[in-house]
């Protein structure tokens, strides 16, 4: 900002200087000082206003700096003779910028360049001020305008640039791009063009045309050397020939690109697509989401005859055999993969069988198989083939693998390459196999890491050791064996092996993602929270790994730690919203204009994604959870998100929204695909290896479902408050509820409704079959969201009477009643269920946890809302003296309802309390317990038992200091403690929360004795 | 088994494999995309069979008269993806636009005097110490300043290493 000295608005710089000089050094006091002194002189220059301004928002008063920014803005407009310049425009659109008001700057701007409408600085600031808008159309009409002043290159793109922003992501039609190749023509005719990005921006105007010919021409014109990376050029013409359907000039380019870049497994796939005269490669570009793309490449049977087919087929084997012969270097892997492909081609038309398909993976295994990519290479090949074939496939391999001598460094990772593929058959098939069997194998894969550890001595800590994924597939098949046998000892099993694998080196995160997973099951969740920071994941990787760990916390208590969470995540995402223009508005400058489109197209990805919807609507349902048990803390709450209303247009809008999913779902460890699924919670059946049968359709839908009706909730808290305290007015002052509430209650009850599955009426029916018993609709799955409904059907009930009128002979109005005992009812149903144990379910504790921070949390704000409404205030104590006992029932519910829900407290607290009488040896030695075998041979403990034996025979000399240290270290028994006292963590916390409900209810008993 | 090409906005949602490795950075937005939009040809990205990504490499060009030179900001390959040589094509890459598109003298980057493992790497790769830079990391740790000499620098002037140390605020670049 320094850089920013002149003569503005007639201000000698030597005055302005000083300011400047203290807003960068962050003496906003100083700064302040200097303006004032500033202003003193020139109190109506709008540069000094607005330095005012800067200030003031600088030292957070955004309100102050408003007002004064609105001033120098009214100067600005009001004085004729005023010589606007950039700089008093700029440092205002900073303040406005700051302050979210972009609309004011650009007025500004537009206002300047009306002025003065030929001074390009200005134009150049309100194109910035259009783009920071996203107001495409506007940006065209500016930059057509500075094109025609200045006749550069430059503007004419950011002309065109804005054109191809309408068609892409604005409301314009194809037909713009006429426009954009016109002016481009036009240009061209007579300036050629002189930027490669220029080039690339009109080739793609001519594409998105399909006019692959036209920009083909261009492209081997004069023009096409401004491309000066050979291959980028080449891949762009191959791509255009393709998309022309001119398959054999498209495959003779990429057939060049091979030759240079014979590893080039993209321009392989591209070659043999052309050769096929199979175009789909190019049309799932457009269709399928860039941030997922499948693994396979898919295509189509191809339309040749037989004979062309063998012809093409064995002219890409004679190419791909040549490049293998002309390579002289050993890592290139794609000519001997594209064999493994063309084989796959072959297979698909009908042509190979398996055994060739399997000689060539074998072939390929003899030669990459010692590398870690190896089985991620072949993983798409494997697929192919059915159980019965992939184990003749594996068998091949290890027989292969037998005759091979190698190093052992190379013996090893030929060794985990089988390994990887035994687990995925295992994997798939272990419904087939005997657990014995399946010890077996996870026993050996263990005792393979610990015989390989010495291969790794000396290493530097920060280094991959050998074999580390081994413990990741011994820790995988641990939780298939815990899956098939419900013995709870295998997944502390799992747990031993990786937090063994950490203390050697602690930085595989692998392991730690595997173990965020598995102590989330346990429900020691503050621990799967401190593994889950170890992984360091910030700014744009939450948008991509949150999802491990941000389920499991929204229904936990550990809610400092959720903030945080959430605190983050929607800081890095509303940041990047705020600069995202900024950043676009670098790329035109700096004449990227292949960026451009890019940028706008991620923001809207951002923007769109489910995960941020979801943090969004989180975060105030989790400050209403924290507030609920005052209701003037959460009243506030409730007013900072002006009652509600926000959430509630989010919930009209979502659903004509799309949504992205960005997560990194192949991170997730097996037994958890997506965030919703858990094979674990579930019987034991055969499930193919790491299944992706995930449909982003499905996900989407039920997503905005759950978003759709949480986003309900601030609004109906805040009007079951307001419904609640304006039912005991109505008996106060004999007045009438404001009908508005009543109304809109009900509004939002016939919709929470129908995501219950029901129309009001039903659901209220629903409601009073409890009473009776009547509860087979509900299931743990919507128990939640039935007693939400309860709980605002009962506050609407208050002030309606539109519904059931208060028994007469019932101390309590009926609804009411019916809510006390079933969140009596339902805690105790799931208090007396659980034993005090490790390996209790969790997702009972969970749902438990629920109903104390949500129904009987909005319950007690309704319970508060009627008692302050009744019990005498300092202020109309003489008033409403009288009106807890005039309004009788609900002096009845209320004091029934807070005895009620006080006992059921204590019952939850006296529960959670047992948990906490065993001493902590006690505990980890149970655990401990379940790994000894005892002379038994079945059953978990097998790789504990080597694992244990390795650490006490292993010697200084054989495995390095280092490593010898951490082994020497490691105690399990320390794991076993870290595994309860995680687990009691989260359970005391849970305390905690029911303990200040507790005293709640305990201070408004005391306060209904006082009455 | 490279496909490598220009880095992306949508890379940087497919790159988790990658940075989770505890030795790469993952910067903030604006980092990103300052880079994207200034040096697009500085920012490359490896893919591998599946649409995997393998690794990346950003950096850019800057500085004036003989001392134009390009910069490594930050080369990174996944675990699976180690030991095959990838870091060197992605920085024979950077080194030729460098070279031949930009015409610059040297490439220099700076890492951690602790990562032994990088130094002995880039030695491989051409680079030479060219000075230390006291506290460069976080004010803690010392960094090693780097450099191979490019064409236009025929007699290797830019690489002839410093003879002291220099701080961070010694530097002319950021």
């Amino acid at each position: 900002m320094a850089s920013k000295f002149g003569y503005a608005g007639g201000i000698p710089e030597r005055k302005v200087r000083p300011i400047w000089d203290a807003i960068d050094s962050r003496q906003f006091k100083n700064a302040l000082k200097h303006v004032t002194t500033l202003l003193a002189k020139h109190a109506n220059s709008p540069y000094a206003l607005a330095l005012k301004a800067l200030v003031l928002e600088r030292m957070g008063k955004p309100e102050d700096a408003f007002s004064v920014s609105l001033n120098a803005k009214e100067h600005l407009f009001s004085n004729d003779s005023l010589l606007i310049d950039d700089l008093t425009l700029s440092t205002l659109q900073i303040v406005f910028q700051r302050l979210d008001r972009l609309e004011l700057a650009t007025e500004c701007y537009e206002h300047a360049c009306g002025k003065f409408p030929n001074k390009m600085e200005l134009m150049m600031g309100l194109f910035n001020c259009y783009v920071r808008e996203y107001s495409f159309v506007k940006q065209q009409q500016t930059a057509i305008k500075m094109y025609k002043l200045a006749g550069e290159e430059k503007y004419l793109l950011w002309a065109v640039c804005s054109i191809q922003l309408q068609v892409l992501c604005g409301n314009g039609g194809d037909k713009l791009l006429v426009l954009a190749e016109g002016l481009l023509k036009k240009h061209v005719a007579s300036h050629s063009l002189h930027e490669p990005e220029a080039l690339m921006v009109y080739v793609s105007i001519l594409e998105q045309q399909a006019k692959f010919g036209d920009a083909l021409e261009i492209l081997s014109g004069k023009m096409g050397s401004l491309l000066m990376i050979k291959v980028d050029k080449l891949r762009l013409q191959g791509r255009l020939l393709a998309l022309a359907c001119d398959y054999t000039a498209a495959a003779d380019i990429f057939q060049k690109i091979l030759e240079s870049c014979p590893d080039d497994w993209e321009c392989f796939l591209h070659y043999l697509g052309c050769l096929l005269e199979d175009g789909s490669i190019w049309c799932d570009e457009a269709v399928n989401d860039p941030v997922h793309p499948p693994k396979f490449v898919s295509c189509k049977v191809s339309h040749l005859t037989d004979e062309q087919f063998d012809s093409r087929i064995s002219i890409a084997s004679a190419f791909i055999l040549k490049l293998q012969t002309d390579t002289s270097d050993n890592s290139v892997r794609c000519p001997y993969l594209a064999t493994i492909e063309i084989e796959r081609r072959r297979h698909l038309r009908g042509k190979g069988n398996d055994d060739n398909l399997m000689d060539v993976i074998v072939q390929y295994f003899c030669r990459f198989g010692h590398l870690a990519c190896f089985t991620s290479d072949v993983d798409m090949f494997v697929e192919v083939f059915t159980t019965d074939k992939k184990a003749e496939l594996f068998g091949k391999l290890v027989k292969y693998n037998d005759t091979l001598s190698t190093p052992p460094t190379k013996a090893l990772g030929l060794s985990i390459s089988l390994s990887k593929i035994k687990q995925q058959l295992l994997l798939g098939d272990m419904f087939k196999s005997s657990a014995s069997d399946v010890e077996d194998s996870c026993a050996q894969m263990f005792e393979m890491y610990c015989k390989n550890l010495p291969l790794s001595k000396g290493f530097d800590p920060q280094e991959s050791m050998h074999g580390e994924e081994l413990l990741s597939i011994t820790c995988n098949i641990l939780v298939q064996l815990f899956w098939c046998t419900k013995n709870v000892g295998y997944l502390v099993e799992a747990v031993m092996v990786m937090e063994f694998g950490l203390s050697i080196r602690r930085y595989v995160s692998q392991y730690k993602i595997l173990l965020l997973h598995l102590y989330c099951h346990f429900g020691a969740l503050s621990v799967a929270h401190e593994w889950y920071k170890s992984l360091d994941i910030k700014n744009i990787l939450a948008e991509s790994m949150l999802h491990h760990i941000l389920p499991q916390m929204l229904v936990s208590p550990l809610w400092s730690e959720l903030n945080g969470l959430l605190k983050d995540y929607l800081k890095f995402m509303d940041d990047h919203f705020r600069e995202s223009a900024d950043l676009t508005s670098l790329a035109y400058h700096h004449k990227n204009y292949s960026k451009i489109m890019e940028f706008v197209q991620f923001k809207a990805r951002l923007q769109h994604s489910s995960q941020y919807l979801v943090a969004r609507v989180e975060t105030p349902l989790l400050q209403l959870k924290q507030n609920a048990n005052n209701i003037e803390d959460e009243e506030g709450i409730l007013q900072s998100m002006k009652c509600g209303i926000h959430f509630l247009e989010l919930s009209n809008e979502i659903g004509s929204k799309s949504l992205t999913f960005n997560e990194d779902l192949e991170s997730r460890p097996w037994w958890t695909p997506t965030l919703e699924k858990n094979y674990l919670l579930g019987p034991f059946q055969g499930i193919s290896y790491c299944p992706r049968e995930v449909s982003t359709k499905e996900r989407e839908t039920s997503l905005k479902r759950d978003i759709e009706k949480k986003s309900l909730l601030p609004r109906m808290i805040y009007l079951s408050i307001q419904s609640a305290s304006s039912s005991i007015k109505e008996h106060v002052v004999n007045g009438s509820v404001t009908p508005g509430i009543t109304l809109e209650l009900k509004f939002l009850l016939e919709r929470f409704a129908q995501f219950l599955g029901f129309s009001l009426s039903e659901a209220v029916e629903v409601v009073k079959g409890f009473s009776n018993g009547e509860r087979s609709v509900v299931s743990d799955s919507n128990l939640i969201d039935w007693l939400n409904f309860t709980v605002f059907l009962n506050a609407w009930n208050l002030s309606s009477h539109e519904l059931v009128q208060p028994d007469r002979n019932e101390r309590k109005p009926i609804i009411w009643n019916i809510l006390d005992s079933m969140l009596e009812k339902y805690i105790f149903e799931k208090v007396r269920s659980m034993e005090p144990q490790l390996c209790s379910p969790w997702s009972d504790i969970q749902l438990l946890m629920q109903l104390v921070t949500e129904p009987l949390a909005w319950h007690g704000l309704v319970i508060q809302s009627c008692l302050r409404s009744c019990l005498p205030s300092s202020k109309k104590k003489k008033r409403s003296g009288p009106a807890y006992q005039s309004s009788s029932n609900l002096a009845h519910a209320i004091t029934d309802s807070v005895q009620q829900l006080s006992l059921v407290l204590e019952d939850v607290m006296k529960w959670l309390n047992e948990w906490n009488k065993r001493p902590e040896d006690e505990n980890s030695e149970d655990i401990l317990c379940l790994l000894r075998k005892d002379g038994h041979n079945d059953g978990p403990g097998r790789v504990f038992h080597i694992l244990e034996t390795f650490i006490s025979t292993m010697s200084n000399e054989e495995v390095g200091d280092r490593i010898y240290h951490s082994l020497k270290s490691w105690s399990p028994a320390d794991v076993a403690r870290k595994m309860m006292t995680g687990k009691l963590k989260v359970l005391m916390e849970f305390s905690a929360i029911c303990e200040s409900k507790l005293k709640l209810l305990q201070s408004l008993k005391q306060q209904i004795a006082q009455v | 088994m490279t496909t490598i090409r220009r880095f992306c906005c949508n890379d940087l949602l497919r790159f988790t494999n990658v940075n989770l490795d505890h030795l790469t950075e993952t910067f903030n937005m604006s980092f990103y995309m300052t880079y994207l939009a200034r040096w697009p040809d500085y920012f490359h990205v490896a893919e591998g069979p599946g649409n995997r990504i393998m690794g990346y490499i950003m950096g850019k060009v800057e500085g004036q008269g003989d001392s134009w030179h390009g910069h490594v900001t930050a080369v990174t390959v996944a675990p699976e993806y180690r030991r095959q040589q990838l870091a060197k094509k992605l920085m024979n890459l950077l080194e030729d636009i460098s070279d031949n598109i930009d015409k610059a003298y040297f490439v220099d980057l700076f890492v951690r005097a602790s990562n032994a493992p990088a130094i002995k790497m880039y030695e491989k790769l051409g680079y030479v110490i060219y000075r230390r830079v006291l506290r460069y990391y976080s004010g803690e740790e010392d960094g090693l300043d780097m450099r191979k000499a490019l064409s236009h620098d025929v007699e290797k002037k830019s690489i002839i290493p410093l003879k002291r140390p220099v701080t961070p605020d010694e530097l002319e670049y950021d």
